[in-house]
Formats: structure tokens, sequence, C-alpha cells
């Protein structure tokens, strides 16, 4: 492992952001910078700019502790895409708390903000580059660090406090615990880099068997409740509804969207480790066929509570962001669902080497689709999440009572219940439409972009094993019953989202929805909105990178990798 | 106009209504008046085009087979990994009289909102055209995943439609009907992920075409069989979830009635008329040609639930206070007729079935419209509060007695027809039966189904004496304490009386369906044979799966039978001794 000029080459765009974040965070405090979010915007423009396009289908570039390849390139795209947004939401969010009433709204989008968010950014996006255990660590840690000091700046009245404190303490744990694994992880593999415990995980040592029967299920548990807790899955998930309740929207819409994004790649890379890179032929030995076991029994049941757990608890919300927090909960389950579908389709492509000669055995690579249906999911999930928290931002705060008349207005209120969104249908319709597209979105309501996403899903959870018979206890059985429950879990959701939608367009109100908030805020709105519209409409251009993105992530053969096998494939294409 | 292909024509068809849609939401800023005007023109508009191209499909060139698709487009949408979805449109025998109803009873829904809607008209007559829309492409649908679309994206104007112009339980009503309807659809959703999965896996082909897939699973049956999981009964269990519920069959009907009774009347005439029908056309599309084992096998209970319903639906309206909620219950009744017929897997059943699903298109729409009027002109729609209505409004009476004779099967109108093909043939199913024991549970359904026919024309009827005739009532006034005396409110009661009767725009929502109430009745060949050989295709094989599992001998019925060829021979089924 050799870091050289070439490796800072291809970080070029995680080091834009990091100079951006220094520009602010130094310009605030000798040259007296203002806005802040203007740096965060040209800052993560100039990382676009880097970043460039996708690598080509098969090619991976792996350069000291980095890996640039499909994954971790689609990765970056959704990190600065949806920074870029969350800039907006962010640099629009003049939030003020109920409790500090007073003149005026709160500065938005300070330096100290705008730089944090930076350094947030950059080291999610080196923990999808990180091919190696040190530095996934250190990219987790600039996800934390950066939060803790978000949630303190943005609002300082108690439960502002005790948000902070409880994200603060829970973090340190889960990092903890995923440190913990990564030590077990070394353990077995005697490096710190992914590939080496790769090959040692797959080879057939007798020594190392024995160890990982005790080991393998410790790391792997270890490594999903670090996961869990910054995808807010169960068990670790119990924070979210008193933190979200506890921030601003621009902050929520930040936890809600970008550490799930680092919990599936920390999913995808503990996945990895059992699945042989392209092009290596042979079987994986006992102790990665543990490995792969345990990881999608595990998935696959935590993702069967966390969607129920969290659907069930958000039908019994009122206040809108907690509601919002049991909804990411809930999404957190069907992102499970793939990671497990991922790991039982690799198991299965263990047991069943890849040849090519059937059609079935064609179609049943092309299908491990557990990994794609995951990316895309979350790509759909971030552009709806953002959206709704970007229409909360704008829409601002509340007066208890509408008064269009001179004369001293009352206090404003935040925006907590989903009964302070009544009739925003006809005082702000063209947040209400937005707000219930994006709502509909998560709902899974064709042909929204929420819709793509669970049908990947359920696809892919359909198709685990599929050439074998639905008997009780049998891998496909149980993939058939996580797809039931998936779409089960969908029609509860869809009572809730349909419960804002109902307020926002069947009840009416004395209250008036301030539309306080910044524009910038308001111009995020707006981007998901067109985002959300382009999917719909072109459902292949989410599909194309993801699909791609997910095969990179699971080492599975595509069109461009081997001429037969793209034959095969194409021959399935094309009918 | 003959440059114009029957594609185009389709795509013209289905896109008028968001055009239309979009042009309302233009007219905003005019009033009430220009948007109604603009919305019951793009109805107008969009059901002529919707009636041509029936009457292109009617006359099409006799070189064409009675069972290949017509005007179809086809343009991929996303054709990507394992996803070959397509944006695939088309017409056939099943899916052409629904289509052609959808466009009529959509404009019955603009004008019987003409002065009921006064509140936001932009979004009521957007979402109306909107639903149009979805509701035409719902039966257009030749790819599996864009019908699934339509199916799901027909809850969404008709969520808002219920929620926001709806009567006093309006949002509960949306809710619930959107998450029940949600909940079986997803099943479905699942269902037929699983069809494209099993056809993939045992042709080695990818297709989402739901004529390809038709055929690829009658070559290669789902395992129906514990070695197989039993795979058949999963994927039509599912599939009922959505459909079933959609229909609704009885135990799953209980989103109908507060649906009904809480939609505007212009939502009530699109949900009773076209979207109950859309779970039929699915057992009609996929349940019986996919899953033919399963279907067969799952017929008697079906049968049982269908005769359950009818009774269940009948003995509920007779008591029923709320005269649009009778309607409603009875909605329930007939849809059982449906279901009989359906899975009699007789030919002359299903084909009365098939005719019935537009039967009762035609009778509830004209009749909740008209429930609808009454309740603009009386302010309630309590039967005790109502009375002797005809003495003030004759040509009001006249029509809903039209309806009411339609939906009780009087013979020479249209509900007779149906009623009578669906009870002939499970007739026949039962006689087919009684050779090897004499009690078989065929021929109790079958009576049972005769005695609901009884059952409907007494609940029917007596809300009809009740409401129409007797002394005349004057219901509560909802603004009756206005505080101008006795005089005024005389006055205003006179007012009401003297402009009872139909006005334009309610003669013209009501006409066209009465002409094809009195049509169907008279010349009902005319709109069965179009549709019989696609019927007989699509059940074909459920039919010999049901004979199998009944060790029946096998019956050859002609495609197409006529009524009278196969009614002569009701007393002799071909397979009693």
């Amino acid at each position: 492992m050799t870091t050289s000029l070439e490796t800072f080459k291809l970080l070029a765009p995680e080091i834009a952001l990091v100079v951006a974040a220094l520009v602010a965070l130094l310009g605030a405090a000798f040259a007296g910078l203002r806005s802040g979010w203007l740096v965060a915007l040209i800052g993560i423009a100039a990382a676009m700019g880097l970043a460039g396009g996708l690598p080509a289908a098969g090619t991976s570039i792996i350069s000291g502790p980095i890996t640039i390849d499909g994954f971790s390139g689609y990765i970056r795209w959704t990190v600065l895409v949806a920074g870029g947004i969350l800039a907006l939401v962010q640099g629009g969010d003049l939030f003020r708390s109920a409790v500090v009433r007073g003149s005026g709204l709160s500065r938005g989008g300070t330096c100290e903000e705008a730089g944090t968010f930076l350094i947030l950014l950059a080291g999610l996006s080196l923990v999808g580059i990180a091919n190696d255990l040190v530095l996934l660590f250190i990219g987790l840690e600039l996800i934390s660090v950066p939060t803790y000091i978000l949630l303190a700046l943005k609002r300082t009245d108690a439960r502002g406090q005790e948000a902070s404190l409880k994200y603060f303490f829970l973090s340190l744990v889960a990092s903890a615990v995923f440190l913990y694994a990564a030590t077990c992880f070394y353990g077995l593999g005697g490096s710190t880099s992914l590939a080496a415990i790769g090959d040692a995980l797959r080879s057939s040592d007798p020594r190392l068997t024995g160890m990982a029967v005790v080991l393998l299920p410790v790391a792997v548990g270890m490594a999903m409740a670090g996961a869990a807790f910054r995808m807010a899955a169960v068990p670790m998930h119990f924070y979210a509804p008193d933190v979200y309740e506890g921030t601003s929207p621009g902050n929520a819409a930040v936890l809600s969207t970008l550490p799930k994004v680092a919990g599936i790649v920390v999913l995808a890379r503990v996945l990895g480790l059992a699945i042989q890179p392209l092009g290596i032929a042979g079987e994986i030995g006992p102790a990665a066929q543990i490995h792969l076991s345990f990881l999608w029994h595990l998935a696959a049941i935590l993702a069967a509570i966390t969607m129920t757990v969290g659907n069930v608890m958000a039908l019994v919300q009122t206040n809108l962001r907690r509601l919002l927090a049991c909804s990411s909960i809930a999404h957190a389950g069907y992102l499970l669902v793939g990671i497990a579908v991922a790991a039982a389709a690799a198991a299965t492509r263990a047991e069943r080497p890849f040849d090519g000669a059937a059609a079935a055995d064609t179609m049943w690579t092309i299908g491990l689709g557990g990994m794609s249906a995951t990316l895309l999911y979350i790509a759909t999930y971030v552009v709806a999440t953002a959206g709704v928290f970007a229409a909360l931002a704008y829409l601002g705060h509340v007066w208890p009572e509408w008064s269009s008349g001179s004369g001293p207005r009352p206090p404003r209120e935040e925006i907590t219940d989903v009964d302070d969104l009544n009739g925003l249908s006809s005082t702000n319709p063209v947040a209400a439409f937005s707000l219930a597209l994006f709502l509909l979105s998560l709902a899974g309501i064709p042909p929204l972009p929420g819709f793509w996403g669970k049908l990947t899903l359920a696809t892919a959870a359909l198709e685990v094993d599929w050439t074998s018979p639905v008997t009780f206890g049998s891998r496909r059985a149980w993939f058939v019953a996580l797809a039931i429950i998936l779409v089960l879990n969908a029609a509860i959701a869809a009572a809730y989202y349909l419960r804002i939608i109902a307020a926002m367009y069947f009840r009416s109100t004395k209250k008036g929805v301030q539309a306080d908030g910044g524009l910038a805020a308001g111009v995020g709105m707006l981007v998901c909105l067109v985002l959300v519209l382009m999917i719909t409409v072109q459902p292949k251009r989410l599909f194309t990178p993801a699909m791609r993105a997910g095969a990179a992530a699971s080492n599975v053969l595509t069109a461009a990798d081997e001429p037969a096998a793209a034959d095969e494939a194409r021959l399935v294409h094309s009918d | 106009m003959n440059g114009l292909s029957p594609a185009n024509h389709l795509l013209l068809v289905i896109l008028m209504p968001l055009v239309g849609a979009v042009v309302a939401w233009l007219m905003g800023s005019r009033g009430q008046q220009a948007v109604r005007q603009s919305a019951a023109f793009t109805a107008v508009a969009t059901l002529v085009a919707a009636g041509w191209l029936v009457i292109r499909f009617l006359t099409r060139p006799a070189g064409l087979s009675a069972l290949e698709p017509f005007a179809v487009i086809e343009v991929p949408w996303l054709v990507e990994g394992m996803f070959d979805i397509r944006l695939s449109l088309g017409l056939d025998g099943l899916s052409i009289w629904l289509f052609g109803l959808s466009a009529l009873l959509s404009l019955t829904a603009v004008l019987v909102s003409w002065d009921a809607i006064k509140e936001k008209p932009v979004g009521f007559y957007g979402l109306l055209l909107l639903l149009e829309a979805a509701m035409l492409g719902v039966f257009a649908a030749r790819d599996i995943i864009l019908f699934y679309v339509f199916f799901e994206f027909t809850l969404v104007p008709l969520f808002f439609l219920i929620g926001i112009w709806g009567h006093d339980e309006r949002r509960k009503a949306a809710v619930k009907f959107f998450v029940y309807t949600l909940a079986g659809s997803v099943l479905s959703f699942l269902g037929l992920l699983a069809i494209v999965l099993w056809h993939a896996s045992q042709t080695g082909t990818i297709t989402f075409d739901i004529a390809g897939l038709t055929a690829g699973l009658q070559a290669h049956p789902l395992p129906m069989t514990a070695a197989g999981g039993w795979l058949q009964w999963l994927v039509f269990l599912a599939l009922f979830a959505g459909f079933a519920v959609k229909v609704p069959i009885v135990p799953f009907h209980t989103w109908l009635p507060l649906a009904h009774v809480e939609a505007p009347t212009g939502g009530s005439v699109d949900l009773a008329g076209v979207l109950l029908k859309i779970g039929i056309y699915g057992f009609l599309r996929f349940s019986l040609p996919m899953l033919p084992e399963a279907s067969a096998a799952a017929a008697p209970w079906l049968v049982g639930l269908g005769v359950f319903g009818i009774l269940y639906g009948a003995l509920v309206a007779l008591v029923q206070t709320d005269l649009k909620r009778l309607i409603a219950y009875s909605s329930v009744s007939h849809m059982g007729y449906i279901v009989l017929g359906l899975f009699a897997l007789e030919p002359l059943a299903l084909e009365g079935a098939n005719l019935q699903l537009i039967n009762h298109g035609l009778s509830s729409a004209g009749l909740f419209a008209l429930v609808g009027m009454i309740y603009e002109r009386f302010h309630t729609r309590s039967i005790a509060n109502l009375g002797g209505i005809a003495a003030k409004a004759p040509w009001l009476t006249v029509l809903f007695m039209l309806f009411t004779f339609s939906s009780i099967g009087l013979p020479g109108l249209n509900g007779f027809v149906g009623e009578f093909m669906i009870l002939a043939g499970s007739f026949q199913r039962a006689w087919a039966g009684v050779a090897e024991s004499f009690f078989q549970p065929y021929l109790f359904m079958a009576v049972s189904a005769v005695v609901g026919v009884v059952l409907g024309a007494w609940y029917m009827l007596w809300a009809v004496e009740r409401v129409f005739f007797g002394p005349s009532r004057e219901p509560p006034r909802s603004h009756s304490t206005d505080g101008h005396g006795s005089h005024a409110h005389h006055h205003g009661a006179h007012d009401d009386v003297d402009r009872c009767d139909l006005r334009w725009h309610e003669a013209a929502a009501l006409l066209p369906l009465a002409v094809f109430v009195v049509w169907i009745g008279i010349m009902p060949q005319a709109f069965l044979s179009p549709a019989a050989p696609a019927i007989e295709q699509s059940a074909r094989a459920a039919r010999e799966a049901f004979a199998d599992r009944m060790n029946l001998p096998p019956q050859d019925h002609a495609a197409g039978s006529s009524i009278a060829a196969t009614a002569s021979s009701l007393p002799y089924s071909p397979s009693s001794p």
C-alpha cells in the first residue's frame, strides 16, 4: 500500500471540499466572511467539476488506501448532489426555537456551520472510496464530529442541548462498537486492507475457520450495530425521534440522509469481504460462507423489525419531525432488505458458481441486484427526504393566529405538529404540492421515484435463490416473506404520509404559515422537485448508474466485463 | 381522417384529459364557469375520440384476427438490468367496452358536478380529468408494470376528490379508501413481479408484456404442488388480495360504503362506474389466463363469496336509511353477481359477467348521479325525510326508475341480459355436476343468487316507493333559520319546487347512459360478440383446469355463443345424461 501523488489526484474532489471548508472557517474568523453557504456551494460545485463522470463499468483504480470504481463513484456523486441540496436547505434554515423569542431571525448559514458541513461531506465521500479499515474509520469520524458541532450550533435551548448530547453519546458508543468490529476483522485478516482481509476470509485455512466461527459473528454483529446507528435502524434507532425533534429542520435533513449513506457503505464493504473479486474463479472458504450466512440472516431480521417498528411508531406521532424520524427508521429497514438480499444472493452464488451455461444461470447472475436496489433506493429516499425538510425549512414558522391586518403580530412559533400545516394548500400551494409529491414518493406511489426504489427492492428480494421452490424455512421463503413484509409496510406508511397530505389539503386553519425561511431552502425544495419529476419520467437515468455501482460493489460480472458473459447478458436485455 | 393511425388515435384519447386538466388550470383565473366549460369540452372531446376509436375497433379490417390487439403502441420506458418496462398500450375485446365506459362516465362525472362544486373548481375538474386519463390507461396498458402504475395512480386523484370535496367524514373516508386499497394492491404487485420472474426463469427471456407472459405461463404453468412450493396458489392469493379489495368481494368491502357516501357525486360516479370494474378486469386479464389451475381450484370458494356478497349486500341495503348508502350496498350485491358469473367458469356466465360490468357501470353511475341531484335539491339523503318527489320532478323520477329497473334486471333493459346470462350459466354449471350427486353446492349457490334477485327488486323498489311516491315531504332545510319569517321560507321552498326537475346539464349527463341502458337491453348481441372471443381465450385454460379437477367430461362450447343458442339448450346441459 503506497500513497503517491496519484492518490492525491484521485482525492481532488474531497480536497476541494476541505479547502472550501477551511476558507469558510478561517474567512469567518479573520476576514469577516459572512456568506458561508455560498462558499459551501462553490466548494461543492468545484468538487463536482473535479469528480468528473462515473468510471466505466468494471474499471477500478486502486491507489493506496482508496479505490475509485463504479460504487465509490456513485456514492461520491450521491454525496455531492445531496450535499448541494442540503447546503441550500441549511442556508435557508432560519430556524428559531420557540423558547428564544425576540426580534429578527437567527442568522442563516453561518460560516462555522458551512465549514463543518463541508468537512462532513468530505468524510462521507472518503468513506465511499476507502478500501482500508483505518481510512474507513477516519471517514466515519469525519462524519460524526461535524454532526455534533452542527447540532450544537443550531439550537441552544434545553431541547437542543438534549438532542446534541444524546446524539453525541450514542454516536461515541456506535463508533467504539464499530472500532471493535474493525479490530476483529484485523485479527482475522492480519491487515487493515479490506482486500487482504477478504483474501484471508475467503481462503480455506482450517485455523482461520476455527477462529472465524467464534469471531466472525461478533465482528459482523458489531459492524452491523455501528452501521445501524448511522442508518437509524433497530436496535440503534431510538435516538432519532428525540434528536430530530430537538433540532432544526436543516439539521434533521442532514441527519436523516447522509449518515444513512455511510451506513450503507459500511455494510457493503463488510459484505464485499466474502465475495470473490472480479476475474477470480473458485469457491469461497467456509469462513466466508459463515460470514455471508450470518450477515444475511441478521440483516433480514433487522430489516423486518426496523420497517415495522418505524412505521408503527410513526402512525401515532403528531409531531412532524418525530414522525419523519420514525419514517426515516422505516426507510432504514427497506435499505437493509437490499443488503440482506445482496448477502443472500452472494451466498447462493458461492454455492453455485456461475458458468453461464443455462439460461437460468445467466438471469440469476444478472439478478444479483440487492446492492443495486439499495443504492437506487437511497438516492430516491435522499431526494424526497431532503425535499420534505427543505420545504419545512422554507416554511419556517407559523403564527398561532392568522392576522393579515396591521398592528402587533403575535409571536411566531416553530412548525412542530402535523396540524401546523393545516390548510397549506391555500396559503402556500407550491410548497404544499411539493411536499405532497415528496411524501407520495416516500410512500412508494407509482410512478414516483420511491416506487422505482421499492420495485427494485421487491424484485431483488423475490429473485433470491429463485430456481428453488418456496419451501418453509428455505432461503427463498425468507425473502418472499421479507418482500411481503416490505410491501405491507409500504401500505402502513401510506397512512401517516397521507395524514400530512390530508392536513395540507383537507383542513382549513386560522394559523398562518409564514414562509419566513430563507429563499435558499425554497430553491432547494424546487431542485428536489425537479429531480423527483426527472426520475419519475426517466427512471433509467438513475437505474443505469445504480445498477453499475451495485455490480461493482458485489463484484458481479456486468455486460462490459467479459465478452462471453456480455453476450448472454445482452440476450436477456434485448428480449 | 383515416390518416390517424389507430395507435396514435389511442394515444390521443389518453393524452386529451391530461391536456384538458392543464387547460382547466389555465382557465382558473376566469372563474368557475370557464373552468367547468373547459372541463366539459375536454370530456366531450375525449368521449367523441374514444367512441370513434371503439367504432374503429369494431369495424377493423376483417383480416385481423378477433384476438389481435388493436392500436398497439410500444415505447421503451425503463430497459435496464433485468427490467424491460415499456409504455405499451393497446385495446382488445376484454378492454374495449370498459375503455369506452371510462370515457362516457367521465363526461357524466363532469356534468353532475356542474352546480355542486363551487369551491376550488380548478382542482376538482383537474383531478377528475387526471382520473379519467388513469382509468383509460389502466384498460389500455399492455405492460404489467404500466398496468400497475395506472392501477395505483387511480387512487391519487380520487383520494383528493373525496378528501377535499366530500361530505362530513371525508378525511377518514379518503384515507381509509386509499390505505385499504393500497394494502391489497401492493400484494398484487408482488404477485405480478413473481409472474415475471417465473416466466423469466422458465423461458430465459425477461418480458413484462402481458400477452407474452400469458402465453409463457400457459406453456410453463406455475407449480401447484407441495414440491413446487404451491407457487401458483401464492401468486393467486397475492393477486386476489388487490383485486378482491378493488371489486370489492364481500369480506373486503368495508371501505366502499364509507367512500361512496362521503365522496362528491362526480367521484362516486367514477368509483362505482369504473374503478370497481378494474378488480374484475384484473381477474380476467391476469388470474384466469395466467393462473388457471389455482383459479379453478379457488373457483368454488369465490362463487361462494360472490353469492354471499349478493345476499349480504342486498340484506344490508334493505335496512339502510340513507339513499346513497343503499345504492352503495346494492353495488356490493351486484358485484357479487359478477364474481359469481366470472368463477362459474361457464362461457355464458363469463360473457354475462363481462356485459354486467358495463351494465352495472351504467346503472350505478346513473343512480349515484341521481342521488347527488336529489341531495342538491333537498339537502338530505335520508329516505325518511324524502317523499313525493315524483310530483315535483317527474323527469328525474322517470330516469331514476329506468336505472332502478336496469339495476334489478327488468326484461328489456340491459341488467336483465347480464343477470340472466350469469344465472343461466351458473345453472349450467350446477347441472353439469348433478349427475354425480343430487345435492351439490353449485345448485345451492345458483338458487341463492336467484333469491338475491328478488331481494334486489325488493330493496330498490321499496326505496323508490318511499322516496318518489307517497306524501310529499318537506325535508328539514339546512338554511331554514335565516330569520326572514315563514313567508320567505315558503317562497324559497317554492323556488326549489319550480326548478326541481332536471336541468340541461343533468339531462345531458344522464341521457347517454339511459340510451345505452335501453340499447344494450334490446340489442345485447352487438355488445356481446366483440368481447366474446377475448373472454373465451382468457378463460379457456381455467375452464379446462376446472373440468379436469371435477372430472367433468370436456365441454365444447363454440366461442361467442349467442344467448338464444345456449339458453335454448339450458335445461338439457350437454353433460347431463
